[in-house]
């Protein structure tokens, strides 16, 4: 049964293979959505995928995706032999991504490790109907029927290799109890097992995993294999599973009966192999590659076959998954290691005066050299491509569209723009949510109305990603009815969120921003897909988290922009170190404006202890570090510290330091969770000296002072 | 293969796990002598610079760089609602993990690894007294020799309900 060879790393095989599978299957099909049909290659693709995890499926024994794929390979394979002209592209489209939903669904249960108990039945159902109605519309046209898919697992041919001296030959027959559940299951677990020490394995019946019926046949007649390998007899049986069984014989074959046992087992093939290559031109170089005339033809090893294919395909950089738990722990180590070669540099044994240093320079400087390219490598070890998110885009234009009836086109710029593996973690959900939001809000909902405008019947979409001086830019832009600068002032004054101000005394990125308000929904009605007044607040939440931010952008009857500008890293930022008191303090080097010193005469206190600072006549809020955090030994007068000027979203703060330190590149790490969260603080890093410093975060800062006021 | 090699990790840990059983970590304080099952104890380092943070809890003293790692120290005494003492060459930090989460301890003296066998545990006396600031995290007492030791519960220790109000933060965040 399964779980005898080690089911815990084929299934993390199995999900690693079948999810990158999946994604393939779907930007297949998103590609050639809005083409008329399928073509040669795609079919085969889709064929193939299908096939492979159904042939995984079955050895794991998930009975529902087995099928579910194996009804869709059914579909490929008609379209593939029989080239019907008439097929609904839409609807195939649809059931493609309803079987990669549906198996999607399952491997998400089996991460979590429950149990794949999806129900396929409706599904499988579909799939017949489907597949009985193209089958009925070329029957129609008189066209010759293709012999059905009976041989739903393809073989792959292989030479028998040659037998060395030391190779043993053996006939094995299992015979099972006549109440053995799933024989074939058994016999292919034997093979499977066997497979490890073969160099040859040939067995009947052959179509033990596809053909349920074959279960009968080896309980009626036993299981039949012949063995070429050079493990000796011993060692072969302690492989094969035996529970069950009722009898294993056991016999060794020289090598001339082998030849003989072989041309038996073989006859049946040779037909085969024919059929085979009219079937499946793709294995036709396969076989090529070892012409070796007068062998038999046996197949062997058809678990290994769909991973080969799928690792055959051109193009494909050659890539190992590595865990991100090891890829952080290198770059820990590495900012370690670097971290230790500024200490040994700078120790301050070297500093005694009159030592002789040149040899320790030259090989300190090439020793700065690699640390400092180890860390550029393991920096881009971490960037990943935009492309899956965006493909996850084009599935949700197309979903949205479809359910809502609007027409719409997706267009997709700069897919490859790479970032930080992070960062694709948290933009994923924010990204979807304003990519639905352009179908649902954004693009009319009648065509008539755009036409009217003078705009194309048919919707657009554009995806962009750029990476532009540091920054990710990456926008959503719909060519729809655009924001309505009136309405959204009477529905934040309507709902409360904004102060009594009137709308001349706000500027348009202002109004706009109003629809990043918590409990702002500008649809009237909630719908399936956006409207519940909770998207765009928590779209800007989690953008701010990573240190981004949203722009917005919009003419009415235009169209609305949409820009989530995101660090390129979230992992090293450029910072200033501070000193307050003893403590020193990181902050972001982009967020600040300007280092002042000011006088006395600049500060205006308030009643209420409040504090501002006037600044070449504007006036800003003033937060003295030492004060807010408690800091002891600070230097509390403005003449003798520093004040730097603090920008974020717009919004502007003071704060006082003490001095400041150094410019460098931090690596930004988290404050551990046990310590409860701090308002002004988003992480900690370490500093040259190994010293911890703490992270400024303005955005908390001014939150924090909003709230005191 | 695989299997056999699982089964020999198996077995190493569950090893590690029997030679680790009835061991205590002790350490002074004051003048109590405290236990830890060695199981959580991580490692003992000197004691380090702290990077203080603010506007925490006072017996949170800050955080410490082990190795790249950032961790947080508590100061046991002042954990214990206990004056807290001048840190000296002899303070150290012991690094636990509990339920990964690393944790440092400030503690005043080490004292040594002790055997104490379940039997000789005895629960903490209760004098009617349950709010008693020590029994929360002192679940047991210890004879060896002539000292009394006072088993510690570190998830007690760094106190669930602050973990679990974190624990809500993050959700809430999410």
């Amino acid at each position: 049964m399964a779980e005898e060879f080690n089911t815990e790393s084929m299934l993390d095989m199995f999900l690693y293979e079948s999810g990158q599978l999946l994604e393939k299957l779907e930007g297949i099909i998103l590609e050639k959505q809005d083409a008329d049909c399928f073509d040669d290659s795609d079919i085969n693709e889709i064929f193939r995928v299908m096939h492979t995890i159904k042939g995984s499926s079955g050895v794991l024994m998930y009975e529902n995706i087995t099928k579910v794929t194996h009804k869709l390979e059914d579909v490929f394979y008609y379209l593939r032999e029989s080239h019907p002209d008439d097929v609904p592209h839409m609807e195939l489209v649809e059931k493609v991504l309803a079987v990669s939903d549906f198996v999607t669904g399952e491997l998400d249960k089996l991460k979590n490790g429950d149990t794949p108990d999806g129900d396929e039945h409706q599904l499988v159902q579909d799939l017949d109907e489907f597949l009985g109605r193209l089958k009925g519309e070329i029957k129609k046209q008189g066209i010759q029927m293709p012999q059905a898919n009976k041989h739903e697992e393809p073989k792959q041919f292989y030479i028998t290799p040659v037998a060395g001296d030391d190779s043993h030959f053996y006939r094995i027959s299992i015979h099972y109890r006549s109440d053995t559940q799933m024989s074939n299951i058994r016999a292919y677990s034997a093979t499977y097992a066997l497979k490890e020490v073969a160099e040859d394995l040939l067995y009947t019946p052959d179509d033990i995993l596809s053909n349920e019926a074959s279960g009968d046949v080896i309980l009626a007649e036993g299981f039949h294999m012949l063995l070429q390998t050079k493990s000796s007899k011993e060692e072969v049986i302690a492989l094969i599973d035996s529970s069950e069984a009722e009898e294993i014989n056991f016999d060794e074959l020289t090598k001339g009966e082998y030849g003989k046992a072989l041309a038996e087992f073989g006859r049946e093939d040779a037909i085969t192999i024919d059929l085979g290559e009219e079937q499946k031109p793709e294995e036709k170089d396969k076989k090529k590659d070892k012409p070796q005339p007068g062998d038999y033809v046996v197949k062997t090893k058809e678990a290994g076959k769909g991973k080969t294919l799928a690792k055959n395909q051109p193009k494909q950089q050659s890539i190992i998954s590595v865990n991100v738990e090891k890829m952080d722990a290198l770059m820990d180590l590495i900012g370690e290691l670097v971290i230790a070669e500024a200490v040994v540099l700078q120790n301050p044994d070297l500093k005694v005066p009159g030592l002789e240093l040149s040899n320790f320079q030259k090989a300190s400087g090439q020793l700065s050299k690699i640390t400092t390219e180890l860390q550029e490598v393991i920096m881009s070890m971490r960037m990943m491509p935009l492309t899956n998110v965006f493909q996850k885009m084009k599935r949700i234009v197309f979903d949205v569209s479809r359910k809502l009836d609007k027409d719409i086109e997706l267009e997709v710029i700069g897919e490859n723009t790479e970032v930080d593996k992070n960062i694709i973690e948290h933009i994923t959900d924010p990204l979807m949510h304003l990519v639905r939001n352009s179908v649902d809000h954004g693009i009319e909902e009648n065509a008539e109305d755009r036409t009217t405008l003078g705009k194309p019947a048919k919707g657009k979409i554009t995806l962009e990603a750029k990476n532009e001086g540091g920054k990710v830019y990456i926008s959503v832009k719909d060519d729809g009815k655009g924001l309505n600068k009136e309405k959204l002032y009477q529905k934040a004054m309507d709902k409360g969120l904004i102060d009594n101000k009137l709308i001349s005394e706000f500027t348009d990125k202002e109004i706009f921003r109003f629809i990043t308000l918590p409990g702002f929904s500008t649809k009237e009605e909630v719908t399936e897909y956006s409207g519940r007044g909770v998207g765009m607040d928590v779209v800007v939440k989690n953008i701010q988290s990573i240190g981004g931010r949203l722009d917005i952008e919009s003419v009415e009857f235009e169209g609305s922009e949409m820009t989530l500008i995101i660090p390129l890293t979230l992992a090293i930022i450029n910072g200033i170190v501070v000193q307050v008191g003893n403590s020193p303090f990181v902050i972001e080097t982009a967020s600040i404006k300007e280092f002042v010193r000011v006088g006395e005469d600049s500060l205006i206190h308030e009643p209420s202890g409040e504090e501002y600072i006037v600044l070449r006549g504007e006036c800003y809020p003033f937060i003295r570090l030492n004060e807010r955090y408690d800091l002891a030994d600070s230097i509390s007068n403005v003449e003798e510290g520093i004040v730097v000027v603090l920008e974020h979203e717009g919004s502007q703060v003071c704060v006082l330091i003490d001095k400041l330190l150094q410019e460098q590149e931090i690596v930004v790490k988290p404050i551990p969770p046990y310590v409860k969260k701090v308002k002004g603080l988003s992480g900690c890093t370490q500093l040259g000296d190994g010293s911890i410093a703490l992270i400024l975060d303005i955005a908390g800062l001014l939150i924090q002072d909003g709230e005191r006021r | 293969m695989a299997e056999e090699v699982k089964n020999e990790e198996m077995e190493e840990l569950l090893e590690e796990e029997d030679s680790q059983k009835g061991k205590f970590m002790t350490f002074q304080t004051g003048k109590e002598f405290f236990g830890i099952s060695i199981s959580y104890v991580n490692e003992i380092i000197a004691m380090q610079p702290i990077a203080a943070i603010p506007e925490v809890d006072d017996y949170i003293k800050g955080l410490i760089n082990l190795r790249g790692k950032i961790i947080p120290v508590i100061d046991v005494r002042v954990r214990f609602k206990m004056e807290p003492s001048e840190y000296t060459d002899r303070t150290c930090i012991i690094v636990i993990d509990v339920n990964s989460t690393m944790i440092g301890l400030i503690v005043e003296k080490i004292a040594e690894v002790d055997t104490i066998a379940d039997d000789s545990i005895v629960p903490p006396p209760s004098l009617g007294r349950k709010e008693h600031e020590h029994n929360k995290y002192v679940y047991g007492l210890a004879r060896t020799g002539d000292a009394v030791k006072l088993l510690l519960d570190p998830e007690k220790l760094i106190r669930q309900d602050e973990i679990e109000a974190v624990m809500e933060d993050i959700r809430k965040e999410d």
